[in-house]
């Protein structure tokens, strides 16, 4: 019976849209996991140099039990943020004549499938057989391997575990984030103790006695036992879903949007798209994470002014990149709804328009403090600002009229790949490219960044000026294309 | 009002709307049926322009409906849940389709309160999202957001599917008294053969694209659509096929 689930699971992998229908998406996405995968694998073999340097004095043995626990501490703060719970799968097998043990093994084995048990062992076995083996006996060095594997396994089921109970009680999410933000406090704020020593001495008497890998062995089977005796209490559908109990929805109104009729009405809408819905969420909350790229870069001397033209474009524009590149994708799932309304698709690009406009200003207001840099920063800011909302606008607007892949809101972002398609990877030459397009040739023919500036606000500005003309060709291109976006649209 | 000519839709070699020419008049209430695939869905997004027929045109008040914007002034539809913005809440929705036609929240909070009954108190300040809804409760909000448009053409594609016996019943005055009083053209799809026999005054059952047959509802109406549809049940003798039809419509 097992074995029919992992059938329809493999078929539900291959055949899921989030896959990637396109086999360009496919294969970008093979290569991006044989890169981590090599990445990973790199800095296992160089792991006991990298050891010696970072720790010279320590003997290498005592600096790879060290860092163990820090690595599982890490580990488990990720799970928690990443990791996705297997379930709403069981669903259409729940009214069917399967036992309900063989329901929640397969539900608790498939758990183990997942990258964040991989890594520790393809991280640390290479060291474990080139170190470990050698000097201290094949025995230790599979106590420490079973050790490692346990501790993983073990972290796997707890993650899982307070995943499912904070599905239930959203403050025990919160609860343990706490805890492990305070332990991770008390050793490198406070120094009230130290992991490492803790993973020292955990590890070395591991090295001593190695029968003493019973001990999280143990524990990972119990842990899976305790995952799996909840489980089987909570087999039931509202319990298992990822979807949180629901508080009471209110309407809200944004009373600045009113001065704007009908496009401030489309603008309210949008908004309330962003907030209610946890992708487009997460766009908007990048964004505001991106206002902090610039502390990497001015930092350090290095990088000239032309890092800050690609910099400042990006944190007062990331929003309109991050968002824009999946437009119309957003509104998918009413877009029949939007072609047959009143709403005439002129003001329907006005109020995208609007929407990214209002969301770079508010971005270059909030990125004024780093005049710590200089006023010249600032200035640099507000030309890309206005490049933004130029001349960015357009030609992601202008993309989007490519899209036509359906995005399901309500997913998380982390990992999903629903609605990436060929578009979004042409959009980033463009975006990319453009700005210094103007911006280089004045720098080094003309040896005056001044003057590149100047041109590229003039262009800004006349990017701006000419805005309806745009929304024009806009408009012209989306008729022509608008059955097959909208047929796109409607493929679940 | 509507016109159609020569209206033609193939997907991947299979026509699944063929249309030579069919008018609907100022003021008809259409009831459209037919099978599962028989073109009905198809049939109301070309009419409503979401979909590039092969051939042929769509006619309102004597305008293409492709590319033009007219029609959206006095068409109102509900096909599925893709015509709802699923994350407001359904007043949201409301005052924003209100606002489109020019309404304020008063004259829509009015339409609502003109509406309870049909709501029937599981829409209104219920604190949810529209997609949070049952289907039931979806097409309520759908059917509310057209009649709030004050449309001289109402369109609804299976609207009684979802929705309990006491709204089906008052959506049945309700599109009864839109078509008789308001002189609103009305076109509505269903598989319920008694609600759409009651509903609407000229019947067009389509099969595999085409419309086989264009009747006037009478007393016999039910009972002719029942030995189609009931296809080796209703008498074992009788066995119809699409020519046997023909000929009924003939005599």
């Amino acid at each position: 019976m097992i074995l029919t689930f992992f059938n329809h699971e493999l078929k539900a992998f291959w055949r899921s849209k989030n896959t990637g229908k396109s086999i360009a998406v496919k294969v970008f996405l093979g290569l991006m996991m044989l890169y981590l995968l090599a990445c990973v694998l790199f800095l296992s073999f160089v792991l006991d140099k990298l050891l010696g340097e970072l720790f010279p004095k320590d003997d290498l043995v005592v600096a790879f039990c060290g860092i163990l626990l820090v690595y599982f501490l890490y580990d488990m703060v990720m799970r928690l943020q990443l990791q996705e719970l297997p379930t709403l799968k069981v669903q259409p097998y729940l009214h069917l004549p399967v036992k309900r043990n063989t329901i929640i093994s397969y539900l608790a084995l498939t758990a183990l499938f997942s990258f964040f048990n991989l890594w520790p062992i393809v991280l640390f076995t290479p060291f474990i057989v080139k170190i470990i083996l050698p000097e201290n006996g094949a025995s230790v060095a599979s106590a420490i391997w079973l050790s490692i594997v346990g501790i993983s396994v073990f972290n796997n089921y707890l993650a899982l575990y307070i995943k499912r109970r904070a599905n239930l009680n959203g403050w025990i999410f919160l609860a343990v984030g706490g805890l492990l933000s305070l332990i991770v406090c008390g050793d490198y704020i406070w120094h009230l103790y130290s992991i490492q020593k803790a993973s020292n001495l955990v590890f070395g008497n591991l090295l001593k006695t190695p029968v003493l890998v019973m001990v999280p062995l143990l524990m990972a089977i119990a842990m899976f036992y305790i995952n799996f005796f909840y489980l089987k209490d909570n087999l039931y559908l509202e319990e298992l879903s990822s979807k949180k109990a629901e508080d009471r929805k209110s309407s809200t109104e944004i009373p600045l949007l009113g001065r704007f009729g009908h496009i401030g009405d489309l603008v309210a809408n949008e908004i309330k798209l962003i907030l209610r819905n946890k992708r487009p969420r997460s766009a908007l909350v990048m964004g505001l994470f991106f206002l902090f790229y610039g502390l990497i870069f001015y930092t350090q001397k290095v990088y000239g002014e032309g890092m800050k033209v690609f910099v400042g474009m990006f944190m007062t524009g990331f929003f309109i990149i991050s968002y824009g590149q999946f437009m119309y994708s957003w509104q998918a799932a009413h877009f029949d709804g939007i072609l047959v309304s009143k709403v005439k698709f002129r003001d329907f690009l006005r109020a995208k328009y609007l929407l990214f406009a209002m969301v770079s200003t508010v971005a270059f207001v909030l990125t004024t403090p780093y005049a710590y840099f200089g006023w010249r920063t600032v200035m640099i800011h507000f030309v890309m600002y206005l490049w933004n909302i130029g001349i960015n606008t357009t030609i992601v607007l202008w993309f989007a009229n490519f899209n036509q892949k359906r995005i399901d809101l309500t997913k998380g972002a982390s990992f999903n790949w629903e609605g990436v398609g060929a578009s979004q990877l042409l959009l980033s030459f463009p975006l990319l490219i453009c700005p210094y397009l103007i911006y280089l040739p004045f720098r080094y023919l003309l040896h005056s960044s001044d003057w590149g500036f100047g041109a590229m606000a003039i262009i800004a500005v006349v990017g701006i000026a000419t805005r309806d003309f745009w929304i024009k060709q806009l408009e012209r291109d989306f008729y022509n294309k608008r059955y097959k976006i909208a047929e796109g649209f409607r493929n679940k | 009002m509507i016109e159609i000519k020569n209206l033609k839709k193939v997907y991947n070699g299979v026509t699944v709307v063929n249309i030579p020419a069919l008018q609907i008049q100022k003021g008809e209430s259409v009831g459209l049926v037919g099978n599962n695939g028989a073109g009905k869905t198809t049939l109301f997004r070309m009419i409503l322009d979401l979909i590039r027929p092969q051939a042929g045109e769509v006619l309102s008040k004597g305008e293409v409906v492709a590319g033009g914007e007219a029609w959206k002034q006095y068409t109102a539809a509900y096909l599925d849940e893709g015509f709802l913005i699923d994350y407001l809440t359904p007043e949201e929705y409301l005052y924003f389709i209100g606002g489109l036609h020019q309404q304020s929240k008063a004259q829509v909070d009015e339409e609502m309160n003109a509406l309870s009954d049909f709501f029937n108190g599981e829409i209104i300040k219920k604190g949810k999202y529209i997609r949070d809804l049952s289907k039931g409760n979806q097409c309520k909000v759908g059917v509310a957001s057209c009649l709030l448009q004050n449309p001289e053409l109402l369109m609804l594609d299976e609207p009684f599917a979802n929705i309990d016996p006491s709204t089906q019943f008052r959506l049945k005055n309700i599109l009864k008294d839109q078509n008789k009083n308001k002189g609103v053209t009305t076109i509505v799809s269903s598989h319920d053969l008694n609600h759409v026999t009651d509903v609407c005054d000229r019947i067009l059952l389509m099969e595999k694209g085409v419309v086989i047959k264009d009747i006037a509802t009478s007393s016999s109406t039910l009972a002719e659509l029942e030995e189609y549809f009931g296809v080796g049940q209703t008498s074992g003798t009788v066995n119809y096929t699409a020519p046997g039809i023909d000929q009924e419509e003939n005599h």
